[in-house]
């Protein structure tokens, strides 16, 4: 199936082969620990961002990418931060520690999600037991987005040859008719794709395939890197 | 009759799994054809509008379920809005507490929409309140929740209007093309 968005770096490298659960019990790993590692002194946070630094060199991922992506985070988190220099000595580590924790997780994030697809992070999300409703809403909603986003691309070719010297006014208008006759359509939509859901057997509940079991030496992988994380956090903590 | 009943919840469930998608799906495309024109999704709130759609539309619970899932599924498919700093959970917070209360309003307790969907606006920003005492007394921050949540507010106004303009809209055209999403007929077939 084909998946218009998504954060994903194709590369042949270790991480894109670790099993996906493995991955997700590193990073979760890794947050923990700059969650609970000290801004001051401030090597278990430089030590920790060196780890990430190797995961991305293992993932083969360009760090000019992973940079990119975090600049879409600079309003979010600069603008927190500068406003805390304005603070008291307490307001301006909480706005230190704030930048520092937030850029280090998205970085980890943005590093799971271009090694790993998302709709397998999905299927990973399926098979936990709280979760497991999530995962599989979410993956209606990507077939829905695959469906809506072809719409919208044969809706724009059709705009093109049919008008492509429409004013700015026609446009917008179109725009709207078209995004409620999308809606319109959607609603009606969901009326078949119900009905054949019932047909093919569906009894209220999603089936959700049948997990492998995660080889030993990906879990290994994973523990190892959730373990070294935590482990300089707390050292950190400790001294 | 138990298969019966069996047969007809499956098909209520399926449907409105199927609706919740492709609105879900709206909830993803939408903010993304905003930034494509360069209007910013706090000013604008174009995830809000499919999930509030959603919740006149489906049961309460599904509400609830798409309104955590459309903000961390973004956050998955596109980056934003980002995990961290928690922008994705807030947005989930706020939009399963707007969605929900606009089912159970509307679903539920078939108050009319001029009603419901003012409570669910509300609703979400005391959700924002709650987060911005709940932020400020974590990062020993000293400005008050009040003053977040009137900057807030007044950011989104472009959003709100654009919420209170088009969502009763869109659920009426949508009402009128599939009947059977009318909360009175829903109770009358069922």
């Amino acid at each position: 199936m084909p998946h218009h968005l998504d954060l994903y770096i194709r590369r042949e490298s270790a991480l894109h082969g670790l099993d996906p659960r493995a991955k997700v019990l590193a990073a979760v790993g890794f947050v923990a620990a700059v969650l609970l590692a000290p801004t001051r002194p401030s090597w278990p946070l430089g030590l920790l961002l060196m780890l990430l630094i190797c995961a991305t060199a293992l993932a083969r991922i360009p760090a000019r990418v992973v940079c990119r992506r975090l600049l879409s985070l600079v309003v979010i988190i600069g603008m927190p931060f500068l406003l805390s220099r304005f603070g008291g000595e307490a307001t301006r580590a909480a706005g230190e520690q704030f930048a520092v924790r937030s850029l280090l997780v998205a970085a980890t994030f943005l590093v799971l999600l271009a090694s790993t697809r998302a709709i397998v992070l999905l299927e990973v999300t399926e098979r936990l037991p709280v979760v497991s409703v999530f995962g599989q809403l979410g993956e209606f909603i990507l077939r829905g987005a695959d469906l809506l986003a072809e719409e919208v691309v044969r809706t724009n070719r059709a705009w093109v040859l049919r008008a492509p010297s429409a004013t700015l006014r026609v446009r917008l208008t179109g725009l709207t008719q078209a995004s409620m006759s999308l809606l319109s359509r959607a609603a009606a939509r969901s009326e078949r794709v119900g009905a054949a859901m019932v047909l093919r057997g569906f009894q209220s509940k999603l089936p959700t395939a049948t997990p492998t079991p995660l080889p030993r030496s990906h879990l290994l992988a994973g523990l190892l890197f959730a373990l070294i994380s935590l482990g300089l956090a707390g050292v950190g903590r400790w001294r | 009759m138990v298969a019966g009943a069996s047969n007809r919840d499956a098909l209520v469930r399926a449907r409105e799994l199927a609706l919740a998608g492709l609105l879900g799906a709206l909830g993803l495309l939408l903010p993304i054809g905003f930034h494509a024109f360069g209007w910013g999704g706090k000013i604008f709130l174009p995830m809000h509008l499919p999930v509030v759609v959603a919740g006149f539309l489906v049961s309460p619970a599904t509400a609830v379920t798409l309104g955590v899932v459309v903000p961390f599924l973004s956050s998955v498919l596109t980056g934003m809005p980002p995990l961290a700093p928690p922008v994705a959970p807030l947005m989930a917070l706020e939009l399963a507490a707007k969605a929900g209360l606009a089912s159970v309003l509307y679903r539920s307790l078939r108050l009319p929409m001029w009603a419901v969907l003012p409570a669910a606006i509300i609703a979400d920003w005391a959700v924002l309140a709650l987060a911005a005492w709940l932020a400020a007394g974590l990062f020993a921050i000293k400005a008050g929740a009040v003053q977040y949540i009137g900057t807030a507010v007044a950011v989104s106004l472009p959003g709100t209007i654009l919420q209170v303009i088009a969502v009763p809209l869109t659920v009426l055209a949508i009402e009128k093309r599939v009947p059977r999403l009318r909360p009175t007929r829903r109770e009358e077939t069922g």
